[in-house]
């Protein structure tokens, strides 16, 4: 590798940390971000499992799949419009640097939004409940992958061109909420029927889910290698798809 | 001599090709390096999609661009190390402050970080901001967020700057600096597009212009040579006393006055034989006992070059009075 191209490598990934780096002390305190990113999560949660007699550690793998999910997928769909509707948006499309490495820094800001809420309910598991973790490092290796993975599955909703947070909302809560109830985290794989449970295998949070299930239970319905290999392809997916959409916003000049 | 931007055959249709929007319309210009290139047009012109295309936040339907002899299409990262956006809405981010913005803008730009700081400092002292370098810029006013927006773009040291209405909406003061600064930065090197609906601004400040009507460019070359071309809007402009401002009509009835604007305790009177017509004037005056407190010859300005190039020229509108009779050509009103 040449010289200009380690250089050119080094400088877009200094400036996908930029961008991410900006958008956490921008946006981390917006009112949608915490409605959508922060609370919802904890509001489901406990929705679906307070009456229900499950164990703690079944729930900390359920509390940790929905907030990398919910979290990380909420970064994008708010970030973006509301960039879009201040003008800045342009001043990064217009910058020195591919749009793969504007992405880059988008799911960062997401991903680095999922870790930092998943703390709260691993260390209240873990040093209230007594929880033990089956297998800490699968646990950190997933919850990095799948907050990645629905980082970038936000971007797809932020790829939308509109400038309003309320027109990609519908359309995210659309697709997000009928995969919370397929993808086995309040109904196990196993109990599934056999047709339900062929859609979760559609769904990346099942994969998310089982890894959790692995990491935290020491057991689970997949193989853990699956998981793993699987939630980087869904990142990679999610983010060629969302830069076809930033490509055809340009050719469109929408947004 | 290599251009600075060279634009061939450049078109846009938002929407599907047969059935969208023609928005810009096989235009062709090239701007020279280190001059100031003036683009207007009325609203709706296809200024801002031209703009937005060469700034590469739209992608072209057909043509081509070059900039610094770089296919903006094919290789566009060296010509954006080498740009500055300056877009008409203050693009900055209102939750960080002063330097907080100067730095983001530095380190997307990858300014060596040894010399970040000081060329923050150096552009907030420029800009009188630096009193505020720590307040967040939700608390500033509009013309800070604008000497701000422009520090951000310039950063880096642009060789070629892009700005889109740099100064409507500020204050005598600050649309000056903003001024003063373009041209400094045009005399150092730096290669300056600027869209404006402001026509007196493009008129000072640039070397050539190009006006853009329709979708097409409708004219492009120096501003005095666009007024040169245009001579038939050459005006009188005359103040009488007593009851000035009553005197429109009559004005307008002279023989050699094709329309008469009211500006302001003054009559303009556009004339393509302005002598004839400070005779005819002078004649009028005199007939009614009129005292003339003021009496001047004016060529074409651009304004009235770019009314004239955009069909709206200049007397279109008619003068209303109180019974509302058709009057002759007549513009401007007020009385």
């Amino acid at each position: 590798m040449t010289f200009r191209w380690r250089q050119r490598i080094l400088d877009e990934l200094a400036q996908a940390w930029a961008v991410a780096v900006k958008d956490v002390r921008v946006y981390y305190l917006k009112a949608p971000m915490i409605m959508f990113g922060l609370l919802l999560p904890f509001f489901l949660f406990f929705s679906f499992s307070v009456r229900r007699q499950i164990g703690a550690e079944v729930g900390l793998t359920r509390l940790l799949a929905l907030t990398t999910f919910f979290t990380a997928s909420s970064a994008g769909p708010v970030i973006i419009p509301l960039e879009r509707r201040s003008g800045t948006y342009d001043r990064l499309l217009a910058a020195p640097m591919s749009l793969a490495t504007l992405l880059l820094g988008k799911t960062l800001v997401g991903a680095f939004f999922a870790l930092a809420t998943s703390i709260a309910p691993l260390l209240v598991g873990v040093l209230v409940m007594r929880v033990v973790v089956a297998n800490a490092g699968l646990l950190l290796v997933g919850v990095v992958l799948a907050s990645l993975a629905f980082s970038a599955f936000g971007l797809l909703f932020g790829s939308i061109p509109t400038r309003s947070v309320g027109s990609i909302m519908m359309p995210s809560t659309l697709v997000r909420w009928p995969l919370l109830f397929i993808s086995g985290i309040f109904i196990p794989l196993a109990e599934m029927a056999p047709w339900t449970r062929a859609l979760a295998y559609l769904s990346p949070l099942t994969y998310a889910q089982d890894l959790m299930n692995h990491a935290v239970l020491g057991t689970g319905d997949l193989n853990p290698w699956l998981d793993l290999a699987l939630l980087p392809v869904v990142l990679l997916v999610f983010l060629v798809l969302a830069a076809r959409m930033h490509h055809r916003s340009l050719v469109l000049g929408a947004g | 001599m290599e251009h600075a931007i060279e634009v061939n055959n450049l078109t846009k249709v938002y929407g599907r090709p047969g059935s969208g929007v023609l928005a810009v319309d096989h235009v062709g210009f090239e701007v020279r390096r280190g001059e100031i290139f003036g683009f207007l047009g009325p609203n709706g012109a296809g200024k801002t999609t031209t703009q937005r295309m060469l700034t590469t936040l739209l992608e072209p339907t057909e043509g081509r661009i070059t900039i610094f002899g770089h296919d903006l299409a094919r290789n566009a990262y060296p010509v954006k190390r080498q740009m500055g956006l300056v877009p008409e809405e203050s693009n900055v981010y209102a939750e960080l402050s002063a330097w907080d913005n100067l730095m983001f803008t530095a380190q997307l730009y990858r300014v060596p970080r040894r010399e970040r700081a000081a060329r923050a400092q150096e552009l907030l002292e420029t800009f009188g901001l630096w009193e505020k370098r720590d307040v967040k810029v939700e608390n500033f006013s509009k013309g800070m967020r604008r000497r701000l927006s422009i520090a951000m773009a310039i950063i880096h040291r642009p060789a070629l700057l892009f700005l889109d209405e740099p100064t409507p909406g500020l204050d005598a003061q600050s649309g000056r600096a903003i001024r003063d600064l373009i041209r400094q930065m045009n005399a150092e090197g730096t290669t300056v597009f600027l869209t404006t609906h402001q026509i007196e601004e493009a008129n000072q400040l640039c070397g050539r212009v190009a006006i853009i009507n329709h979708g097409r460019i409708a004219a492009i070359d120096t501003p005095e040579r666009l007024k040169a071309a245009f001579r038939r809007v050459q005006s009188v402009e005359v103040a009488l006393e007593p009851d000035g401002g009553a005197h429109g009509e009559p004005l307008a009835a002279l023989p050699r006055a094709t329309t008469s604007v009211k500006m302001g305790d003054k009559w303009r009177l556009y004339t393509e034989d302005p002598s004839a017509l400070l005779s005819q004037v002078m004649a009028y005056a005199n007939s009614r006992k009129l005292r003339v407190v003021s009496l001047s010859t004016l060529g074409p300005s651009l304004e009235d070059v770019f009314l004239e190039i955009t069909g709206q020229q200049v007397g279109t509108v008619h003068h209303e009075t109180p019974d509302d009779k058709p009057k002759r050509r007549m513009r401007g009103g007020g009385q």
